[in-house]
């Protein structure tokens, strides 16, 4: 008797611990939405496509007390985001999938683990320190490589050019995704049978062309996932970029071609601890919430199209999945 | 012929860009610990280590990183002491007492996508949640102020509370990896002995996974050691405790929990020149300190997975 109330309290006990931490992370979800929406509806589909971040976040500051909303246009934000993380997940794929590469097809053990153990560190070190380091080290180096006062006079009407740009973030970015790419791709590449390999070989093929034909074909779902992981990283890194992006959200124009790189960018995540001062008055927490609620659904994206890409990359190895 | 030729360049081409690519980032990842020691070498010493910061523009005068450092452990102590029991039972019960169906996979897919949420996103969260009056005990309550009756929602305590809630997912996720490495044939063996289904979680389930439990754990340490967004937003601008004075008194140490502080993140972007401070040399000595706490933590968590394959093997 004494034994079967035991056993109930554990399960209970479980129960209701798994049902609090369930709820919260749906109380989240809804919370993050419901505050989000009296900007969401004010705004309407200009949210989505309009720019005017700057001066609508201190029309905001300024505004009545009373006022729940005013609307915001944060295609400038959605841009910032996307571009940084985008330049950059393109870069660190490049770099990542090299570098795995030699991790698992060229170094011998010993150096690998020791690589390994270098990457590890590198995506351990904290974001504040990265944005430190590209603060006083990657934003300088711009400035006098690419910045000129002729450059600087002909933008002045729209913003002030200086080192900490676009391309600063997706510098700093590069090095915050790549860790994650280098992780998942060594795994995968490790699980590639050495049998393929060997057929391979056995065909009278260079090892560069295994890897490249075999190798890495074989392995495409678990770079893939690393990929799509980086990218969750990238979208929501908020101090590092935000001490090196220049804090204005400029909407990219095409014509200016690779001087976009050098214009100053506000992403959504840096957006919100870069605004957070003024979180007092209504409009502006409304405002931060919509960035909060485009970051989780670009968060909800991701995830889904890395669980749908798993799915056929298990059919089609043959799994029932 | 021609074709073979084109595959040497191909494949000289192909093994320098892989070599290339390791060394750039073995490159960056030594450049920023060297810098880091570089700037900051200066910094350190035990002064340096057991002094409070002080405000100062004396740089002899400005102080230590005392309570920024008892703050990074404070706050990791409360996060992870939060998130564990809830992130353990959750993964028990998804794994051994949810039945299959849509809730089943619409949680697994919330924990999935908020393993990756943004922390900054959780921040926000928090800081309107722990502005209602009904958590002012986790802070203080507003007074002075004409018609509000709202919380702080500043302190050592809510920023915990928030850590734990932004590791949570996370947790459960790695917690369930290492549940479902726990072979079917222990579990099928001790029902099969007669045992309960509590008795065999407890007593076959956790033992065995008990090195990848604390794998998880460390893991979640090093998110919390290392997050600036939250301890920004939910522990308040100060450097120093603003309990009670002196806070390290027992008898002050609920006060120092309500209220503010900061953590060696913090620490550093104050002191960098996007905060006020810009005095170089102390945001890398904090940083020193700071690496030297993950890189702990690293070698600990690899160190009992060691362990754990040991005992596999």
């Amino acid at each position: 008797m004494n034994k079967k109330a035991k056993w109930d309290f554990a399960k209970y006990g479980i129960q209701l611990l798994s049902f609090v931490s369930i709820a919260i992370i749906f109380f989240i979800f809804i919370f993050v939405f419901y505050r989000a929406w009296p900007a969401l509806k004010v705004s309407g589909i200009g949210f989505f496509t309009q720019g005017g971040f700057d001066t609508q976040i201190q029309d905001a500051f300024n505004s009545e007390s009373g006022v729940k909303a005013i609307p915001f246009g944060m295609l400038g934000l959605i841009l910032g985001t996307l571009l940084s993380t985008g330049i950059a997940l393109g870069f660190a794929t490049l770099l990542g999938i090299g570098a795995s590469v030699t991790i698992c097809e060229f170094l011998p053990a010993k150096a690998a683990r020791l690589m390994i153990a270098l990457v590890r560190l590198l995506a351990s070190i904290p974001s504040v320190l990265f944005g430190l380091i590209g603060l006083i080290i990657v934003v300088p180096i711009i400035e006098k490589l690419f910045i000129t006062t002729d450059l600087q006079i002909a933008y002045l009407d729209q913003f002030q050019m200086s080192g900490q740009n676009l391309l600063a973030a997706v510098i700093v970015l590069i090095f915050m995704i790549v860790p994650t790419i280098v992780s998942l791709s060594v795994d995968a590449i490790k699980a590639v049978p050495k049998s393929y390999r060997e057929t391979g070989f056995a065909f009278g093929m260079t090892r560069f062309r295994v890897i490249k034909k075999i190798v890495l074909p074989s392995a495409r779902s678990g770079i893939i996932a690393g990929v799509i992981l980086g990218a969750g990283r990238g979208i929501g890194e908020a101090i590092a970029v935000s001490m090196v992006c220049g804090g204005l959200s400029f909407i990219p124009n095409i014509k200016l071609g690779l001087t976009n790189l050098l214009a100053p960018t506000l992403p959504l995540a840096a957006a919100i601890v870069n605004k957070s001062e003024a979180m007092g008055s209504a409009p502006v927490e409304a405002a931060l919430f919509s960035c909060g609620a485009l970051l989780l659904l670009m968060g909800a994206a991701l995830s889904i199209g890395a669980g749908i890409i798993e799915k056929r990359m298990r059919k089609a190895a043959g799994y029932n999945a | 012929m021609l074709k073979r030729k084109s595959h040497k360049i191909d494949s000289s081409i192909g093994n320098a860009y892989s070599f290339l690519s390791l060394a750039i980032i073995v490159c960056v990842c030594l450049f920023i610990i060297l810098t880091t020691i570089y700037f900051g070498r200066q910094a350190i010493s035990l002064h340096f280590l057991s002094t409070e910061p002080n405000p100062s523009a004396l740089d002899a005068a400005s102080g230590g990183i005392l309570t920024p450092m008892i703050g990074t452990i404070l706050l990791t102590l409360i996060g992870i002491m939060i998130a564990v029991p809830f992130a353990l039972a959750t993964a028990i019960y998804l794994r051994f007492y949810s039945k299959k169906g849509i809730f089943l996979s619409l949680v697994k897919s919330a924990v999935n996508i908020l393993s990756g949420i943004p922390t900054v996103v959780v921040a926000l969260f928090a800081l309107v949640i722990f502005t209602q009056p009904m958590f002012a005990f986790l802070s203080a309550k507003i007074e002075g102020v004409e018609g509000s009756n709202m919380a702080y929602g500043k302190s050592f305590l809510v920023a915990g509370v928030t850590m734990a809630i932004m590791i949570l997912p996370f947790v459960i996720k790695s917690m369930e990896e290492v549940l479902k490495t726990v072979p079917e044939s222990y579990i099928h063996g001790s029902l099969a002995l007669g045992a309960t289904k509590w008795q065999t979680i407890s007593k076959v389930v956790l033992p065995s996974a008990r090195s990848g439990i604390a794998t998880g754990i460390i893991l979640g340490m090093g998110r919390i050691v290392g997050d600036t967004a939250i301890v920004w937003l939910t522990l308040g601008g100060t450097l120093r405790m603003t309990g009670n004075q002196p806070w390290y008194l027992p008898g002050n140490f609920w006060s120092t929990l309500v209220n503010t502080g900061s953590t060696l993140t913090t620490y550093i972007y104050y002191t960098s020149p996007a905060g006020e401070g810009n005095s170089l040399e102390v945001a890398f000595g904090a940083a020193i300190v700071l690496i030297a706490i993950i890189i702990l933590l690293n070698l600990a968590a690899t160190f009992i997975a060691g362990i754990g394959e040991l005992k596999h093997e």
